[in-house]
């Protein structure tokens, strides 16, 4: 089990409903997913381009990158699209008392 | 803080041109649009194609190898929205769709999506564009370009150059180096497809793909690179997506063939916005586009406004 705190990010309610949002923490961009099975979080920026994943569309488990739709699947950071062929940076998460908490 | 960079449409989202509410509508997708066009896709294609046996014994057959051409040189425009993931929400059918089409007008889909998306990144660039057209300096490359020769010269050898396990230093650039495998693969089984299907004709006797594919594909590629100019050449060389394409309104038959991509300068603003609501999408950016209301032929009539300009302005 990692040592790393959870940290609170947003309140659920803050959630957008089957869609991802964006948080800032700290000097980190965050993009928070609310999927089918659970929420989920990664780093905001595709590793590809270098775009906002926070303004792509958003689809079940895939989030898509606005300026080429490579995508990725945010459970685990899978590139399912190219010109994704990296795995992106996935963080822990979990809904704790009202909030969304990630390991990070 | 690392930043994300500036795109197309985090520049209407901060301007205010496009909220994220109207974003997310707007991006919404489904399978049943694309299915239905498809549908119909596949009766006008049938009905060129029988044109083409009715008049077979004719010299009718020539004009009707070119209507036939003129739909399915636009499997490209079906094919850059599979590349977009834009013509149905399931992502497997858009790959399924893209590769068939990139079958029948000769570009590997792997290939065509990576070249594109560095379209998507350097729009209208000088020497960074992948695929920039560049501005006619005469009527000779003015009809030259549109005669498809240099087009099919460039895609041949391209298709041959990957087939053979190489890549230029511009696509270099763009293909990652786990993908450069599969691209040659891509390129391998085009040729071996190709290759078979000639043997087959060769074999059978029966010459029927020539003149239903082959043929009216070249007859039909001018008609596509006259359509392709409009959506950029012309247009300032800058990064400004505002300036540097060219929106065509045109009547719906052709929005029906290019599967609405004369909204080009839409599509290039949120390239993850479905065909079919791309006119939609219209609607709330024509005051921040460059739109051309005469459609194509206004377009080439600008193009050739600027040759002759420019032919004039040089020194004699």
């Amino acid at each position: 089990m990692s040592d790393t705190p959870w940290r609170d990010v947003l309140d659920v309610a803050d959630l957008e409903e089957s869609w991802v949002t964006r948080v800032d923490l700290g000097s980190r961009k965050l993009a928070v997913y609310d999927t089918p099975s659970g929420v989920y979080a990664s780093l905001a920026l595709c590793n590809h381009g270098g775009a906002d994943l926070c303004d792509g569309y958003f689809d079940g488990h895939v989030i898509e990158c606005p300026l080429h739709q490579g995508a990725f699947d945010v459970r685990d950071g899978r590139p399912v699209s190219a010109p994704a062929t990296r795995r992106m940076r996935v963080f822990e998460t979990r809904v704790k008392d009202g909030k969304v908490q990630v390991r990070i | 803080m690392t930043d994300a960079i500036v795109t197309p449409l985090t520049q209407a989202l901060a301007e205010g041109k496009l909220t994220r509410e109207e974003l997310k509508s707007f991006m919404k997708r489904s399978n049943a649009p694309g299915l239905r066009r498809l549908a119909l896709w596949g009766l006008v294609l049938a009905a060129t194609t029988w044109l083409i046996s009715l008049t077979w014994t004719s010299w009718l057959i020539w004009p009707a190898m070119f209507l036939h051409g003129i739909v399915l040189v636009h499997h490209f425009s079906l094919q850059h929205e599979c590349v977009h993931y834009t013509v149905f929400r399931t992502r497997w059918l858009n790959d399924l769709v893209g590769q068939i089409c990139g079958l029948i007008i000769i570009l590997p889909h792997r290939f065509f999506r990576y070249e594109h998306c560095d379209h998507h990144t350097h729009t209208q660039i000088t020497g960074e564009d992948p695929e920039m057209v560049p501005m006619p300096q005469n009527l000779r490359d003015y009809l030259l370009y549109l005669s498809a020769i240099p087009y099919w010269r460039t895609k041949l050898t391209e298709l041959f150059r990957h087939a053979s396990g190489r890549l230029s230093e511009g696509e270099l650039r763009f293909i990652p180096k786990v993908e450069h495998q599969a691209v040659y693969r891509d390129a391998r089984i085009m040729v071996a497809l190709y290759a078979s299907a000639f043997l087959a004709m060769a074999l059978t006797g029966w010459w029927g793909l020539l003149w239903y594919w082959l043929i009216p594909l070249i007859l039909g590629e001018p008609v596509m690179r006259f359509i392709r100019m409009t959506e950029h050449v012309g247009r300032p060389t800058v990064a400004q997506m505002s300036e540097n394409t060219r929106t065509n309104l045109v009547s719906a038959p052709w929005r029906f063939l290019c599967w609405n991509m004369n909204y080009h300068a839409e599509h290039h603003y949120v390239a993850s916005v479905p065909f079919y609501a791309l006119p939609r999408l219209h609607e709330k950016l024509k005051d921040h586009i460059f739109v051309e209301p005469g459609g194509y032929l206004a377009a080439h009539r600008d193009i050739l406004g600027q040759i002759r300009t420019s032919h004039e302005a040089r020194p004699k």
